[in-house]
């Protein structure tokens, strides 16, 4: 039933696929899956299913929580192999897409069309579709054109009992809850995704993008304030601090003002006319605050440019340190100013690097810290100073996470979050769908089943 | 070649994965030990011994070596270095060796060319495939080249000569494509340049790849002896050129396009008969990613009068060549020349350009296994009969 070539297992094969992008716990799958079809995933999952086998969703294994990581080993699914756009429907803007497709190839298939497809996390041109949905994806766009909950239509999943399954309506409204919304963001939990109809958006006529470089962390975030409380929906409104101007300087060889504390890159896209529009009144709002430089991209390529500074920025980060891992979560906006201090205080105790990359507009904050992973030490600190900066959030009345998800990573925290009754019924929710939690153990619902150990475990070193 | 350590140099990698899609390896297999991210990770268990090296090989073995991780990279991982250095510490296996002491020895590549012409069949025997690869040949033996009859060039209308540069004959490029050396020849002469051959074979190249890093050095030095000290040293393969651009020869080191370009070729070019052709041009990995040249071999030939240049989808991905990578991997080398055909005749050209003997020979063959309706040329192969007016 399965192709020779889609089981593989081996030292080196479990070594590959021991982690995702959260690189300090680990856990060996037995064996990975390619399945090619979702008959394939569905045979597997039974198989699974069957023989009492813990399995794992992955997709392109570029999530930050740890949620591809097979944490009681067993079989990891890829669906890297279920990469089809099986049909495009432009008279209504929608098509239907396997799970493996990037979240890049979906614009490019329908770029000739003046559509695209809206989510737009940083990892876009890797990261799967199956793995948006799983981790409800945002990215810089998110501020106007909302994560990737409201850009699905439907999900076609493979129960964790090993059941088509498929949620969620083609066309706008219809009777009950959204039950679409209840697969995304549930992190792989409720069964592997193998395909979707996802909701295509036009690709705005204009955009305007300016690079704002401020002398305090103060000012930026007072000048973010401002812009949202003039009315003006910026299409992105993003923050970046002075650490992480040290690595572009050193990666692409970005200059900014001696003296600057805080980055800011804001754009306006739509109608040409109410862009322009926005866009003055946006620069006026920013020349305020007395900034010392206002980069205005002219063209395309500037533009391009000027979001490297922000979209590579924490990839950039690698040139500081051997290992960087990246926390997220939520703030109100306000608060900015004063996370920020607490954030800088907590790594200055820890003594470990620490960069700022704000998606400012909606406190989607990601304090990256920099740090060599081959010291027992620095990986311990660095796990201690992020669940300080999680409870801080929680303190400042914000949320654990914003779009990187929960997996393994702050599994712990969710109590802190949510109260008795709540966990109880998002328990029940999961045991309703996946009852011997066979389907991605250990993640996102804290005391499953023989997860106690390896949450012991990963509190340790990276081995 | 990087002076840093192998572990130093894996652990800069932060398993972003931004380079997952720009690698050939893995956008076949979808396997993450054929990936970029995978490879670094096996190199840096085994490194720090929580794996075995045998485990991690197979895995190096199947990796092209072309380096498109290294240009996707936001973390600046030397992937290119940290290739080579595995590879040392893995060695190479005894038929790579063999197959190299063949090739780079320009005298016995000749005649085991010329033998294999006369061989049944156009490949390796089966038998002896099987060894070096465990697979059945894809790749055709290469032919001696010849030179074509070029027109005489009419002297008086030539710049005069404003200085000599040396140009890098090589071991491969030597004996299968002397007409590319004429063609590089003839056009640093419309530019007002002398060429003086620099006969000595090898740059050591396809051994730094292969891991024989010892091989490697040895020939740069005989190299260098050969080599009038601070003449420019002209290379018009793209493997030997990003070779030479890290040794300590790179102050010298040009890729032809770029030297030809910056001395004005446009012009010359501009001032040709107008050629109505269409022309893709497929970027080799060692010109792209090894070495940056991306704009100048297409600026060069975007300036030939009449010329139709389209650009080729997913042109600076890895055609499966890659030195001696389809002999080694026979069926992955297969399955990206397809993909890289199938582009081709979307794009509907006429005419492939490209930088690099080994992609030259293997899209060639793919050609010439469609019946011909497609000419492969090297760039300045076809720059050159732009200007002497026989391209169209
Ligand atoms: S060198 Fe090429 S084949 Fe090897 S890992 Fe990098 S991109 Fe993949
Ligand atoms: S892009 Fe660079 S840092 Fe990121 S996974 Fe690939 S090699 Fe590692």
């Amino acid at each position: 039933m399965l192709t020779g070539d889609a089981v593989r297992w081996g030292a080196a094969v479990d070594r590959a696929y021991d982690c995702d992008a959260y690189t300090v716990d680990r856990s060996a799958p037995a064996a990975v899956v390619l399945p090619s079809t979702e008959q394939e995933v569905q045979a597997v999952v039974r198989w699974c299913v069957a023989s009492r086998v813990p399995f794992t969703p992955r997709g392109a294994g570029t999530g930050l929580s740890g949620g591809a990581m097979p944490a009681l080993g067993g079989v990891v699914i890829s669906t890297k192999r279920l990469n089809r756009i099986l049909e495009v429907d432009l008279p209504n803007q929608r098509l239907h897409a396997e799970a493996g497709v990037t979240n890049s190839a979906l614009s490019k298939a329908v770029a000739h069309a003046g559509l695209h497809f809206a989510p737009d996390p940083s990892s876009q041109t890797v990261s799967t579709l199956g793995g948006n949905i799983a981790e409800n994806s945002g990215g810089p766009h998110t501020l106007k054109y909302g994560v990737t909950a409201p850009h699905i239509l439907t999900v076609r999943v493979v129960s964790p009992n090993g059941e088509m399954q498929e949620f969620g309506r083609r066309v706008v409204g219809g009777p009950g809850p959204a039950w679409e919304r209840l697969v995304v963001g549930s992190e792989g939990l409720l069964g592997v995704v193998v395909s979707a109809w996802v909701h295509l958006t036009p690709v705005p006529k204009a955009v305007q993008t300016v690079l704002v470089a401020l002398p305090t962390i103060r000012a930026a975030s007072d000048a973010v304030a401002s812009v949202i409380a003039s009315g003006i929906v910026p299409a992105a409104l993003e923050m970046m601090d002075r650490n992480i101007l040290m690595a572009l300087k050193v990666a692409f060889g970005l200059e900014f003002p001696a003296d600057t504390a805080a980055l800011l890159l804001l754009e306006c896209d739509g109608e040409p006319k109410q862009v322009e529009e926005d866009f003055a009144r946006m620069l006026a709002i920013l020349k305020g605050f007395a900034p010392l430089e206002l980069r205005v991209a002219s063209d395309e390529a500037e533009r391009k440019s000027l979001w490297t500074a922000r979209k590579k920025g924490i990839g950039a980060m690698g040139r500081l340190a051997p290992t960087i891992v990246t926390h997220d979560g939520v703030i109100p906006p306000s608060t900015l100013p004063d996370m920020l201090e607490f954030v800088y205080a907590v790594a200055a105790r820890e003594g470990i690097g620490v960069a700022n990359l704000f998606h400012a507009g909606d406190g989607n904050l990601h304090p990256c810290f920099y740090f060599d992973d081959r010291d027992p030490k620095q990986v311990e600190s660095v796990v201690r100073a992020g669940e300080e900066i999680m409870r801080k959030c929680l303190e400042l009345g914000g949320s654990l996470t914003g779009e990187h998800g929960i997996g393994v990573e702050k599994v712990g925290l969710m109590h802190a979050m949510f109260g008795p009754e709540d966990m109880a019924l998002q328990r029940r929710v999961k045991e309703l769908f996946n009852p011997d939690t066979l389907c991605n153990p250990c993640k996102l619902i804290p005391d499953q089943k023989g997860c106690v150990e390896h949450m012991v475990r990963w509190r340790g070193v990276a081995t | 070649m990087s002076q840093h350590s192998l572990t130093d140099l894996t652990s800069h990698c932060i398993r972003c994965g931004f380079c997952l899609e720009d690698c050939p390896t893995f956008k076949i297999t979808g396997e993450e030990h054929e990936s970029p991210r995978g490879r670094i990770y096996l190199v840096r268990s085994a490194e720090e011994g929580k794996l075995d090296w045998d485990e991690a090989r197979p895995h190096l073995d199947r990796c092209l070596g072309c380096r498109a991780c290294e240009t996707a990279c936001p973390s600046g991982v030397e992937y290119g270095a940290i290739l080579e250095l595995a590879r040392e510490r893995l060695g190479a296996k005894p038929a790579t060796k063999m197959l190299l002491s063949g090739l780079t020895d320009s005298r016995k590549a000749r005649l085991q060319f010329q033998l294999g012409a006369m061989m049944p069949g156009k490949r390796m025997p089966a038998l002896l495939s099987k060894w070096v690869s465990g697979e059945t040949p894809e790749a055709n033996i290469p032919r001696v080249g010849t030179v074509r009859e070029w027109p005489t060039v009419d002297e008086s209308a030539l710049p005069p000569i404003r200085g000599e540069v040396a140009l890098l004959m090589g071991c491969v490029m030597q004996v299968l494509y002397p007409d590319v050396h004429e063609a590089t020849r003839r056009l640093l002469r419309r530019v007002g340049y002398r060429v003086h051959d620099v006969l000595g074979g090898c740059c050591g190249a396809l051994h730094a790849h292969s891991g024989m890093t010892k091989e490697a050095g040895d020939r740069l030095t005989d190299l260098k002896q050969q080599l009038p000290p601070g003449m420019p040293l002209i290379v018009n393969s793209a493997g030997c050129g990003s070779t030479l651009k890290e040794s300590d020869l790179k102050e010298q080191t040009l890729d032809a396009s770029e030297f030809l370009l910056a001395n004005g070729l446009v012009e010359v070019i501009r001032s040709g008969r107008e050629q109505r052709v269409r022309l893709t041009y497929h970027d080799a990995c060692h010109l792209a990613h090894g070495q940056g040249v991306r704009s100048q071999p297409r600026e060069l030939l975007r300036a030939i009068p009449g010329i139709e240049f389209v650009e080729l989808e997913e042109a600076d991905t890895c055609c499966g060549s890659a030195g001696i990578y389809n002999i080694q991997q026979p069926l992955l080398a297969r399955r990206l020349l397809e993909r890289k055909w199938e582009f081709v005749q979307q794009s509907g050209a006429q005419i492939v350009a490209t930088g690099n003997p080994g992609c030259h020979a293997w899209i060639a063959q793919r050609a010439e296994e469609a019946g011909q309706q497609v000419q492969v040329l090297h760039t300045l192969q076809a720059i050159e009969m732009a200007c002497s007016g026989m391209l169209a």
